[in-house]
């Protein structure tokens, strides 16, 4: 008897003693490979944007990255399965334009027409609703039901020179990895709506020669901010002690960033009269350009394919690209044209889709985003290429956006961000069932609220 | 005539009279010992049936069996409690009174002085006291990007200067979301204020000092903040801005504290790696604050970051800071994170923990008496001693 409590109490003391052991060391275990973990996604059609389509392939990620793709990929014993069988997998989407996460109140500077030194990446709000939620970053059911993985976010169209953007995925661990590049491009406007607000105040430009004026004169000093900038690091020892100190002024140093083909120039010009004044600007003071929302892109097809100038569409069902939200365009311009994307993809231009949408959690207006497939879908009966109007979304927008390096494909080498669909991407009864970013399973629709 | 003389005489001698008397019991005033409460010395373990011994307005002994000098005054007070005076890490008392709290046409105002906007003869001080706060940091409001500089001051005293505890200190920024081109106003003022500490280095390097560079006030304040030898506060609301200010000091390298940061939690990782105070959101009454954000303060502590409450008076009252952080207990912080989170974590912030903020030999005799718990909602404030005096007694309050 004596014996009996005796094992009892041992076994007492012991087995919660070793079972924390164990659920520690499982604990340690799990946290210790997330870097090596494997994960195999297996027997989906895989749409790899980079060459051909794999029938029934495997995708193998290690950690956060893409280890192999391909038909014969070997998959370890220890990697975890996931079945895509009868599924399509494509990498994440990207859409190359949007507000998204930024409060309506922090899009525009309207005080100011030219503000270069302001960054986007300092509204970025990706904490889920305000004051409420978990800790983190918070995941957005809204935009990941529709597949996206990275956004490029932008200050506001209604200033001329409105800020620095930034390419941003839509969930990451920590608030460092969420950031992949930035700056990324400086953001202009020339058109209306950069004129617009203005209007009421009295205040430059309230003309498309006081924006160009406005752009010329900034880059202008810009130009005499490099040159100063250079004499002064050029001097040495005792001069350069005796000499002023040079003073550091970030609104110049964001246009000297441009100057210098650091980060290129986005400028939002919807008819070709507009894209003309942009390309002159650009031959004039050399910097790198893209072309926001382009609407009479078309027009100018072999200029832009001859200059390597990108161009980032609106979605074809917007009330812009469709002429109600300017009412002068239809009488003045009559620049829409359906077959816009497919003109200048056969003309050899580079060519994205992206949203132009705002999403701000529960505040904002619906996440256009989530809708970028099927906007995609529409372009392909306006004489886009299935598999062109894909690379839109993805390769093609990464490469606008500068971080076809790290996003845009499903590449050994490159971040695990991929999205599983139930059918064939471009059909309208698809949807989107898995999001992977970074590896991680962030988004399932079956699987509810993750 | 005679008579006129002799008046004189009688006048002068009364004059002496009340004046010794009054010198001697100022002498006696702060010069006591409290005996037999329960004491919470907050930086060390409390003491069941202490006593502290007071003199000349400075604590110089605390314990169990202490040997009272022979004639001291004594107090008794069993079965009380006593906890070191609060400090209110941020406050607008005395200077929200005549509208003199934000210089709205001038947005960023680093030079601007809270001392000098100062309305001393107010009710609202005495309120103070009555709640237990002996100390606090009352400075501009949120109006402007940069406010200016607070005053930590002790909220009961005859003299100014010896109320002062910090004329000038902690630079007030605010982050109130107006546009995008409000972190980048405050970095461009930044980058200036670094050349100017340049500029006035390399002049006080120089041997022949010939020409001094031309001095400006409101460089000078974010210089001093630069220079790390005052504390950066700042007003913000939303994470996203959190993490702004977070990337601002990895730039250029200041103490940085936050005020109210109601989302603080949500980049509480963030926050711990650089090691900011946060003076979490006045969670009293007057807000209607959602339940995420209640826990959130506990999620904070629990990561590491030192946290302290704030009344932000008058958003909510200075009686009622302690329920500050009774609130916080209910919510799931510890009693003795919570008492340090109203006592010495913001003497700490404000950087005068060195008088205030605990009960430890060689501080101000800051003291507060309660009937009870001090973490009960029940429990009053019965005495508060500030520098030794009496500020406060609810029994000659019940006599009036």
């Amino acid at each position: 008897m004596k014996n009996f409590r005796r094992t009892k109490l041992v076994f007492n003391s012991f087995l919660p003693l070793s079972l924390t052991l164990v659920f520690f060391i499982f604990c340690l275990g799990r946290e210790g490979d997330r870097e090596t973990q494997l994960l195999a996604i297996k027997g989906g059609t895989i749409l790899t944007m980079a060459g051909e389509r794999i029938e029934e392939g495997v995708v193998l990620i290690k950690g956060k990255k893409i280890l192999a793709v391909g038909k014969e990929v070997e998959i370890p014993e220890e990697a975890a399965i996931f079945d895509a069988q009868g599924k399509h997998v494509l990498p994440g989407i990207i859409d190359s334009m949007t507000y998204y996460g930024i409060r309506p109140f922090d899009l525009n500077d309207m005080e100011n027409p030219v503000t270069p030194e302001n960054r986007i990446i300092f509204a970025y709000y990706p904490f889920g609703e305000f004051m409420r939620g978990k800790e983190g970053i918070n995941r957005d059911r809204e935009i990941l039901s529709g597949g996206v993985t990275s956004v490029y976010i932008a200050p506001g169209d209604r200033q001329v020179i409105g800020g620095q953007g930034a390419v941003v995925k839509t969930w990451a661990e920590s608030y460092d990895e969420l950031i992949l590049r930035e700056p990324a491009a400086l953001d202009m406007t020339i058109g209306d709506t950069a004129k617009y607000e203005m209007k009421r105040e009295a205040k430059t430009p309230v003309t498309r020669m006081g924006i160009s004026t406005l752009i010329r004169t900034n880059l202008l000093q810009a130009q005499e901010y490099l040159r100063k900038k250079k004499e002064a690091e050029e001097k040495e020892g005792e001069e350069k002690e005796k000499s002023p100190l040079f003073p550091r002024d970030p609104r110049m140093e964001a246009l000297a960033a441009l100057l210098n083909q650091e980060i290129p120039a986005r400028i939002e010009a919807d008819f070709a009269d507009d894209i003309r004044t942009a390309l002159r600007i650009a031959d004039e003071f050399g910097f790198k350009l893209i072309i926001d929302s382009g609407l009479g892109a078309y027009k100018l097809k072999e200029t832009l394919a001859e200059k390597g100038i990108p161009v980032v569409l609106g979605p074809p069902t917007h009330p812009f690209v469709q002429g109600g939200e300017v009412s002068m365009t239809r009488e003045l311009y009559r620049e829409m044209n359906e077959y816009n994307a497919s003109e200048l993809i056969k003309a050899g231009v580079l060519t994205s889709l992206a949203s132009f949408g705002f999403g701000f959690g529960r505040f904002g207006y619906a996440t256009q985003g989530r809708w970028l497939l099927i906007e995609a879908a529409y372009l392909a009966g306006f004489g886009v290429p299935d598999e062109e109007v894909l690379k839109m979304i993805t390769i093609n927008a990464a490469q606008i956006l500068g971080v076809d390096d790290r996003v845009g494909s499903i590449e050994a080498g490159k971040d695990a961000d991929l999205i599983i669909l139930d059918g064939y991407p471009l059909d309208i009864k698809t949807w989107v069932d898995e999001v992977f970013i970074d590896g991680v399973n962030v988004y399932s629709r079956k699987g509810g609220r993750k | 005539m005679k008579r006129e003389r002799k008046c004189f005489w009688y006048f002068t001698m009364f004059i002496f009279l009340v004046s010794g008397l009054g010198l001697g019991l100022s002498g006696e005033e702060d010069t006591f010992a409290l005996k037999g409460a329960l004491v919470h010395p907050v930086t060390s373990a409390s003491i069941e049936g202490a006593t502290i011994l007071v003199k000349k307005g400075k604590i110089v002994a605390l314990g169990k069996d202490i040997s009272l000098p022979e004639g001291i005054r004594v107090v008794d007070v069993r079965g009380k409690e006593i906890i070191p005076g609060l400090v209110d890490p941020h406050s607008h008392i005395g200077v929200f009174a005549a509208n003199d709290a934000n210089e709205l046409p001038q947005p960023i105002g680093p030079e601007n002085r809270a001392l000098d906007a100062l309305h001393l003869d107010l009710p609202d001080w005495m309120e103070a006291v009555k709640g237990g706060v002996t100390t606090v940091v009352t400075g501009p409001g949120s109006g402007e990007r940069m406010g200016g500089q607070s005053v930590t001051i002790k909220t009961f005293g005859k003299d100014l200067e010896k109320r002062i505890l910090k004329e000038s200190g902690e630079l007030k920024m605010a982050v109130n979301g107006v546009n995008l081109s409000h972190i980048p106003t405050i970095q461009a003022n930044f980058l200036k204020a670094r050349e100017y500490l340049k500029k006035w280095e390399r002049y006080e390097a120089e041997a022949d000092k010939a020409s001094p560079p031309e001095r400006d006030l409101s460089l000078e304040a974010l210089a001093k903040v630069l220079k790390g030898e005052e504390v950066l506060r700042v007003h913000v609301i939303w994470a996203n801005d959190i993490i702004s200010f977070l990337k601002m000091k990895d730039e250029f390298g200041f103490e940085l504290q936050f005020i109210h940061a109601p989302e603080a939690w949500k980049v509480a990782e963030e926050i711990a790696k650089r090691k900011v105070g946060v003076i979490c959101m006045p969670i009293i009454l007057s807000i209607n604050l959602p339940e995420d954000l209640l826990k959130g303060i506990v999620t904070l502590q629990r990561s590491g970051v030192k946290i302290a409450m704030h009344s932000d008076y008058p958003v909510a009252p200075e009686k009622w800071f302690r329920l500050n952080a009774s609130l916080a207990i209910r919510y799931g912080l510890e009693k003795e994170e919570a008492l340090k989170a109203i006592t010495i974590n913001p003497a700490e912030m404000a950087k005068v923990d060195t008088r205030v903020g605990s009960i430890e030999v060689g501080k101000d005799a800051d003291l507060v008496v309660l009937n009870g718990p001090w973490y009960e909602i029940s429990s009053t404030v019965e005495k508060v001693f500030v520098d030794g005096i009496l500020a406060y007694d609810s029994l000659r309050e019940e006599e009036r």
